[in-house]
């Protein structure tokens, strides 16, 4: 039986291939590319159907984002108060508050919207860093309303802030011994909830929510997200699927789906039901889905460990001097010696390993353990990704290629938070070093760019564009050196994103034998203004050679 | 929102680094539970060891043993594992949270006030032989001081292992750099279960089959009469360190018709204001645990010392008038 093949003319393709690196026709069968060049340099394959959808497109290779969290498929689901514009699964623009006033007349907005008076009102994203010197408190919502339970859960997940008709429905009062309900002057609750401990005494907007993250439509929307900014494999780099074997069948069932847009790469947290600690069978078991579970769409490259906090939340781990304001050194969520005791199991197995580290002590103690493993057993090709790595420096990225380690660099903080990195939480000189891309390419460390979707939005182009002119909101650039090249940049989100999933001979550049696997753009990142790569429009993507159009941005 | 039906289910929460011995504290917990239904929540069910003869059932994220204790799993987060012991159909006496190697146990301790518990307290194992060194290290010194600090209850573990001399070093650093936590010196973490879930009166009045494990000292008082507030926290404050656990009902003077529940763990004590009285009822009922005090005091001058001023608090009540002051 033959199997047809495509053949997708472009105005220009951009392969990510060094030895082969342009064209203007791809030659499709089986989902795979036969080839990329011009029409004769492809026609030869055999009969082919000439598809000229994207005849006036760019064809770049589907991008990669290697830290993601399925969550951002709620994008939308539940009203977003954000700071800035945000784009949900279906393309509609969900505009940033930029004061604490257009928050407030936001919920009134919502709150007539809800026919039912006493059903709690969640919003999502509202982030008090952008606020200085005015705290949102219960005040602020009881101008709202008093009688509708409000919950608003912020950007960072660790922080909530309610009005006094959910203090008053949940019994929080200035009785409550909850260190996290914060108390005003006059002892009573200011309608701060912090931290999970704190949060979990309003249970009614909370709930919902917890079972939204885990629900198809999220999981729907996740894929949704990835077409819309041109990723074609997105990772749930905190996945449950070993803890919770419902949740593995809900994955195959939707992933597979031939409606799903794109490919999923699954890195469990070594969590499992009852025996959570007991690495080696989790290490079994994510051997076992690799063989047995594993699909051309959904993968199980490995396994996720959280190390530290974050630094915008000032948590994550920190060497002398420690932060720039506020005197705390952040919190390891390990210790060193059984990190390498958890490590074992997964690097004897030949399990590529992902850690959260964010802070530079939390780096350290990240390639410690690699090192001490690696003197054990000598998995040359592991590619251990340092995730977030955005304190990283020269002597780190040294010792991480001496031991063939990744980073993925979370290059969205420059434009995020990197005003607030430079005047609060690490100082200009380190602030101008954050993310250093430039570094990581010196040093010769495969290094990757990353949304943590939903902390930021999800949008590979937008990584790119920051990696390239490093601007803030206020028009600082931060850290002149450590720009890098679009080439790089996009080299980054598409060889190094597969590379440091072993997913590298599969994906991440369009070539013979690699999946034929698009991201369909208006214009190459390459050729536009560096300032206007962000800008980019995205017209959907190709994944295993069927087109998935985005849909369109209102 | 009403009173909850039931009493809330006390929360133990017990912290240390990694090795000191929080493991072995919670199997002697388990064995030595007497007939009260404990729920341990852990991390790793394998660390603790468990007779298999004992297991009653194992399904998933729970283990149930026959003397009625159950294992959870904390793998699905604290909050979830909080609410699905209230869901169990006879939910626990008490529940044991044991937190990872540089956990802050005190931000584990915030879940206990999640509605239906109660924060009993909060319990640290250090290992007298490392803890110092522990303390110093560049990248888990910081941790580990937290958690001294944040002890109720400071376990300090594997006093064996030190000479006299490093113990009064120790027991004076741990005095300068935790001054707020309580410090009881153990072998092999074996902390009579007294002393650990000594608010329970089913845990009092049942003999534990360990004697060694369960060397410790019991007052009781009662008194029919209205006892006066502010002299029994005055009393409180001034116990000896060797006091490491207590619990009451009071009958006040102050507030003679309102029932008030005393709990005390290592240093830190309160009086919360609980449900009237029913007029037969009306007795002032205190236990307190104290356990040999190998530091400065003999046990002896302790003994007498608490005797004393539980004695005075009977006395007291001829001359007490209702003070103004608010209760804590």
């Amino acid at each position: 039986m033959t199997h047809p093949i495509t053949v997708f003319v472009a105005r220009k393709i951009v392969t990510m291939n060094p030895s082969n690196p342009e064209g203007t026709h791809v030659a499709v069968r089986d989902g795979k590319v036969l080839g990329v060049g011009t029409l004769q340099e492809v026609a030869g394959w055999g009969e082919y159907t000439l598809d000229a959808t994207f005849a006036d497109k760019v064809l770049v290779p589907g991008m990669i984002e290697v830290h993601a969290h399925a969550m951002e498929g709620l994008t939308g689901l539940f009203s977003y108060q954000g700071y800035f514009d945000r784009m949900a699964p279906d393309g509609r623009r969900l505009p940033g508050l930029r004061s604490i006033d257009a928050v407030l007349a936001d919920l009134r907005r919502i709150d007539a919207t809800m026919a039912d008076p006493t059903e709690p009102l969640l919003t999502v994203g509202f982030d008090p860093i952008y606020f200085p010197g005015e705290r949102l408190h219960k005040g602020h919502l009881d101008s709202v309303s008093s009688t509708r339970p409000i919950f608003l859960l912020h950007a960072s997940s660790h922080l909530g802030t309610v009005n006094s008709a959910m203090l008053a429905r949940h019994d929080i009062t200035r009785d409550c011994l909850t260190i996290g309900v914060a108390k005003g002057d006059d002892g009573e609750p200011t309608g701060e909830l912090q931290e999970m401990s704190a949060m979990a005494l309003a249970q009614s907007a909370l709930v919902p929510f917890m079972k939204a993250a885990t629900g198809e439509e999220c999981l729907w929307g996740f894929g949704r997200m990835a077409r819309q900014v041109g990723v074609t494999c997105v990772t749930d780099l905190a996945s449950q699927v070993l803890l919770n074997p419902a949740a593995l069948g809900r994955w195959q069932r939707i992933v597979n789906d031939p409606e799903f847009p794109s490919r999923v790469a699954l890195y469990s947290l070594p969590a499992m039901p009852g025996a959570s600690a007991d690495f080696g069978s989790v290490a079994a078991a994510i051997k076992r889905m690799q063989a047995e579970e594993a699909t051309e769409k959904l993968r199980f490259p490995g396994v996720k460990f959280v190390l530290d906090g974050s630094i915008q939340g000032w948590t994550a781990a920190m060497n002398w001097p420690g932060y720039y304001t506020g005197s705390d050194h952040g919190q390891l969520l390990t210790i060193p010696e059984q990190l390498v005791d958890w490590l074992r199991p997964f690097h004897d197995a030949g399990i590529n390993v992902h850690m959260h580290c964010n802070g530079e002590a939390t780096i350290d103690v990240a390639i410690d353990a690699v090192e001490a493993v690696l003197k054990d057993v000598a998995w040359l090709d592991h590619r251990h990704t340092v995730q977030h790595s955005q304190l990283t420096n020269q002597a780190h990225f040294r010792r991480m290629k001496a031991l063939g380690m990744c980073a993925n660099l979370f290059a969205n903080h420059i434009w995020y938070w990197g005003d607030q990195h430079y005047e609060l939480t690490v100082g200009p000189e380190r602030a101008n070093r954050m993310e250093p891309c430039a570094t990581a390419k010196r040093v010769g460390v495969p290094f990757s760019l990353h949304s943590d979707a939903n902390v930021t939005p999800l949008g590979p182009l937008h990584l790119m564009w920051c990696a390239v002119n490093r601007t803030t909101p206020s028009g600082r650039v931060l850290g002149e050196q450590e720009k890098i090249t679009a080439y790089d940049a996009l080299w980054a989100v598409t060889q190094d994103a597969a590379y440091q999933m072993h997913l590298d001979g599969e994906l991440g550049s369009i070539e013979c034998g690699k999946y034929a696997d698009f991201a369909v753009l208006d214009a190459s990142p390459l050729d536009v203004a560096p300032m206007a790569i962000k800008d980019i429009a995205v017209w959907g993507t190709v994944v295993g050679g069927v087109a998935y159009e985005a849909a369109v941005t209102r | 929102m009403s009173e909850p039906a039931q009493p809330p289910i006390p929360v133990t929460v017990i912290g240390g680094y990694l090795g000191a011995g929080k493991t072995t504290l919670v199997n002697h917990l388990l064995r030595n539970a007497n007939g009260l239904r404990i729920a341990v929540l852990v991390n790793d069910f394998g660390a603790l060891q468990i007779d298999a003869d004992l297991i009653e059932a194992a399904d998933g994220d729970t283990i149930s043993l026959a003397n009625g204790c159950i294992c959870c799993s904390l793998a699905g987060g604290l909050v979830e594992a909080m609410l699905g012991i209230l869901d169990r159909p006879q939910p626990p006496e008490w529940v044991v949270i044991e937190t990872s190697g540089v956990s802050d146990p005190v931000a584990a301790a915030q879940y206990a006030h999640l509605p239906g518990f109660r924060l009993d307290g909060v319990i640290v194992v250090a290992d007298a032989e490392t803890v110092r060194r522990r303390s110093i290290d560049r990248h888990v010194g910081r941790h580990v001081l937290q958690q001294l600090r944040g002890a109720d209850l400071l376990l300090l573990n594997k006093t064996d292992l030190i000479t006299t001399d490093q113990r009064n070093d120790l027991r004076q650093w741990l005095a300068d750099i935790a001054p707020d936590s309580r410090v009881v010196e153990t072998v092999g973490a074996r902390l009579p279960v007294a002393a650990l879930l000594g608010g329970s009166h089913v845990a009092f009045d049942r003999q534990s089959h360990d004697e060694h494990f369960d060397a410790h000292r019991t007052w009781s008082f009662s008194d029919a009469h209205a006892i006066d507030g502010g002299r029994f926290r005055a009393t409180v404050a001034a116990l000896p360190a060797s006091i490491v656990r207590g619990k009451g009902v009071l009958h006040l003077v102050e507030q003679p018709e309102v029932a008030h529940v005393f709990q005390l763990v290592g240093a830190r004590w309160s009086i919360v204001r609980g449900s009237p009285w029913v007029p037969a009822d009306r007795v002032t009922r205190l236990v307190l645990i104290g356990l040999p005090d190998h530091s400065d005091h003999s046990d002896h001058s302790d003994v007498e010392a608490v005797d004393r001023m539980l004695q005075e608090l009977h006395v007291d009540r001829e001359r007490s008038d209702p003070l103004d002051e608010e209760l804590v």
